[in-house]
């Protein structure tokens, strides 16, 4: 699991994720990922175009992670997910609970809140 | 078309966990599986063997996990037998959805998702104590299975 970091403007974090989001992908992102974010309340918007598979740990993952952001004024969306990685998305309603949205254009503005 | 049958043993640890994911994804390449179907399949494997894994030890010994994949014409199903601690996953609820992020349980969804991979589910505890859990994953029309868009919040 590989992690790219950008910059989309205005603040915004451009966080793209290459590989699986299986248990060892989870297990090996997840740290790095929690400390490029939390401590400074990123709003960050995370590119899951090449994540090719999405499990319940992923699901947990992003939960904690967009808790925390949003306990120092961060945001979490997430965009660009690949029909059957946006079916897990939707299965387990994360999309009530954090922003999912088709492209990095309509991922940032809700980041600008 | 002949049923194929693939059958993986290994101990319920992380790196029997990794190993065995391994030889299901190369058993998985043999197939001629769309690709959602193939995606569910890696799915209910991921789940149920890391449930397994995380909570199935009996004490300091890891169980010992047997997974069979059966495939043949329209019929994928995947039976994951170990002789961990007794679980029946059949009664548990799915999480209910939160009203907000703050609320939000981060447990519980890998077993909503084999439900939704699935089209059956069924365990027994065998008569020599060990759990027994066949899935049948469901088949979806369409050449790729569904596409599905993601909803805004």
């Amino acid at each position: 699991m590989q992690m790219q970091l950008g910059d989309a403007g205005e603040g915004i974090l451009n966080v793209l994720l290459v590989g699986r989001l299986d248990t060892p992908g989870v297990d090996s992102i997840e740290t790095p990922l929690t400390a490029h974010l939390v401590p400074r309340g990123a709003r960050a918007i995370v590119d899951l175009s090449q994540v090719a598979f999405l499990g319940s740990g992923g699901i947990r993952m992003f939960i904690t992670i967009a808790r925390a952001l949003g306990r120092k004024g961060g945001k979490l969306v997430l965009y660009g997910a690949q029909p059957l990685v946006a079916e897990v998305l939707q299965t387990t309603s994360l999309n009530d609970i954090v922003p999912i949205r088709a492209d990095a254009t309509a991922a940032a503005a809700v980041a600008r809140g | 078309m002949q049923p194929r049958r693939v059958e993986i043993r290994f101990p319920g640890t992380h790196e029997g966990f990794a190993q065995a994911f391994d030889e299901l994804r190369q058993a998985l390449d043999r197939e001629a599986l769309d690709a959602a179907a193939r995606y569910d399949c890696e799915l209910i494997f991921e789940e149920i063997v890391d449930n397994i894994v995380s909570h199935g030890a009996v004490g300091d010994r890891a169980p010992d996990v047997h997974v069979t994949l059966e495939h043949g014409g329209d019929s994928i199903v995947l039976t994951f037998d170990d002789d961990g601690v007794l679980f029946d996953p059949r009664g548990l609820p799915d999480p209910v959805p939160a009203k907000s992020l703050q609320e939000a349980k981060i447990g519980g969804f890998g077993l909503m998702l084999v439900r939704h991979a699935a089209s059956s589910l069924d365990y027994v505890r065998t008569s020599e104590g060990r759990n027994r859990l066949t899935v049948k994953v469901r088949r979806r029309p369409g050449p790729g299975g569904t596409s599905v868009s993601p909803q805004p919040p």
